[in-house]
């Protein structure tokens, strides 16, 4: 079996930078407190607060008048598409660092 | 709410490729692939990295870490993910035991650090705050690496973006026969 070592440090930070740093159809501001409320941050304005809240804390609950609201303020589908990306992505990786922390910090008796 | 534009493909190439992909496997692409064809500028990378985490070589087989996929699936009630990823791990670990792992996987035929790990992924899933350095330690004690805990990690956070896509943009569900057609898909053609 071939055991080269998946970078998966590398692959989060690229996801990190694409998704909140850099240039696409929404503001990277926006993107970022999408991100951080996802992760239980500070609420935002409406409507993205309620969206990216839920998408956080529990996405089967998303209701298609939280996302159409956020669809119409956003313009377009793929706007709208960055900003649920960027409520999953901040959530998501909330769960990396912590995961990676831990394993960092654990130690062997 | 569905994305028409994630639906129909947002260039012709990909609308070729979703008519094509379609018209050969005999059953309507799949939302989480439309979804994964969609705007890959901005989130191609994602894409990249599940393909890294579920094919690239791991102390965990492809049948564990869609059985991972699978139960982060059922912790976040997303019922799209769950029927995908349990049709794909049953390839590699049979359905019984993918079945029992998904019913209660601390009493499922499976190897204990396989387990121990779970515990992790769940707690990480649910909870993430009250994870531990403590947490981790016992997952190493049952023999595993950290690198294949890490490993284990990167799985849970590309399917904790990816049950959230799948619930909010309200993936379309499959059949059961369908799920299981996808499931060739995804051995043979991967997640980028």
């Amino acid at each position: 079996m071939p055991t080269e070592k998946a970078d998966h440090r590398a692959l989060a930070a690229r996801l990190e930078q694409r998704v909140f740093a850099e240039p696409a159809e929404t503001p990277p501001q926006l993107r970022q407190d999408m991100g951080r409320r996802a992760a239980g941050g500070p609420p935002i304005a409406p409507p993205y607060d309620d969206l990216a809240r839920q998408i956080g804390a529990a996405a089967y609950r998303v209701t298609d008048a939280q996302m159409a609201a956020v669809r119409q303020l956003a313009g377009s589908d793929r706007a709208a598409f960055e900003l649920v990306a960027a409520a999953a992505v901040g959530a998501a990786l909330e769960r990396w660092k912590a995961g990676l922390a831990a394993i960092d910090e654990a130690s062997l008796p | 709410m569905r994305l028409a534009e994630i639906d129909r493909g947002d260039s012709l190439g990909n609308r070729l490729l979703i008519h094509f992909i379609s018209l050969v496997s005999g059953m309507r692409l799949p939302d989480a692939a439309r979804a994964a064809f969609y705007h890959r500028d901005f989130l191609g990378i994602l894409g990249e990295w599940t393909q890294v985490a579920m094919r690239d070589p791991s102390q965990w087989s492809v049948g564990e870490r869609e059985l991972m996929a699978a139960l982060v699936a059922k912790w976040n009630s997303c019922a799209f993910c769950v029927g995908a990823h349990r049709a794909t791990s049953a390839r590699g670990l049979t359905r019984a035991t993918v079945d029992a792992a998904l019913a209660d996987y601390h009493t499922a035929p499976l190897p204990l650090g396989l387990i121990a790990t779970l515990g992790f992924l769940e707690k990480l899933t649910r909870t993430p705050d009250d994870v531990s350095a403590a947490d981790a330690a016992a997952v190493l004690q049952a023999g595993v690496t950290r690198e294949a805990l890490t490993d284990a990690v990167a799985v849970a956070t590309v399917f904790g973006v990816i049950t959230r896509h799948a619930d909010t943009l309200k993936f379309a569900l499959p059949t059961e026969a369908e799920f299981d057609k996808a499931a060739d898909m995804l051995l043979r053609r991967g997640y980028a």
